[in-house]
């Protein structure tokens, strides 16, 4: 599927609420300026991902990670996004880290040996290879 | 309760400590409730969650043939860093609407802020 990186956008539902949050009431948005906003977040999106992968090569690391992405924001001059994407990473670490200890005490309970080799072969997942788990129907593998 | 489905292991969380953790992926970001808080006290930084589909945001990072991996945390961060650009240029187009006495914030308003905002430069060119 030869799909061009700017035809994959962003659900109109979530940026129009981002938006509308954003913005005081009372005020609208015309569909081409959402539709310009949703384009321009997939721009971003993408040189992000660049920017954060030149740290993560220079670095000689395969995977990107969240600290290449922090790196990145300043690089493009987004100094401004650093604390509340620091903040919100703490929130989302200690959300995983309660689901992961939820699960395992959920797994203890059961049967204990039989899940601890499955557990263990978690391996990094090659972004290619990803099986998706999700239910997005459209979202398509992006031949290389 | 946990609202969050559990799908099967994705990509391990690449902390700090260089730790290869088992990590589940929460399933259809669009789907889960649970954090999302609406009105005005909605900030970005208090949801574990992301407003935008984790699995769209993977699969644009994805068209780039020169990332192979990524950590399930810099995908949620991209998610997080582009909401909060959403935001910073639907307030920064704005302003020109209101020069223009207008409440309706049209296309070229977005254009002018790109033109006279640094943090834009990149978007020059990009837009249909």
């Amino acid at each position: 599927m030869a799909e061009r990186p700017e035809d994959l956008n962003l659900p109109n539902a979530v940026i129009t609420r981002i938006i509308k949050e954003a913005l005081p009431d009372g005020v609208n948005v015309s569909k081409e300026a959402r539709r310009a906003i949703s384009q321009a977040a997939s721009v971003f999106v993408l040189y992000a991902t660049s920017c954060a992968n030149n740290f993560a090569m220079k670095a000689k690391r395969k995977t990107l990670n969240a600290a290449d992405v922090l790196a990145a924001m300043e690089e493009m001059e987004f100094e401004r996004f650093l604390e509340p994407l620091r903040e919100a990473l703490e929130v989302y670490k200690k959300g995983k880290k309660e689901v992961s200890d939820q699960k395992r005490k959920e797994k203890e309970k059961k049967e204990t040996d039989n899940d601890k080799s499955r557990e263990e072969e978690d391996d990094e997942e090659r972004m290619e290879e990803e099986p998706e788990a999700e239910n997005d129907a459209e979202e398509e593998e992006v031949e290389n | 309760m946990m609202a969050t489905t559990v799908a099967t292991p994705v990509t391990p969380t690449e902390s700090d400590q260089g730790r290869s953790v088992s990590e589940e992926e929460p399933r259809g970001n669009e789907a889960d409730e649970e954090s999302q808080q609406t009105g005005p006290v909605a900030s970005v930084t208090h949801s574990r969650v992301s407003k935008l589909p984790l699995a769209r945001i993977k699969a644009l990072m994805k068209a780039d043939p020169d990332v192979s991996l990524a950590s399930q945390e810099s995908v949620f961060i991209i998610a997080k860093a582009t909401e909060l650009f959403v935001e910073m240029i639907a307030k920064d187009s704005l302003v020109y609407a209101q020069q223009g006495k207008r409440k309706t914030l049209q296309r070229k308003d977005l254009d002018n802020a790109i033109e006279a905002i640094d943090e834009f430069a990149f978007l020059e060119g990009t837009l249909d």
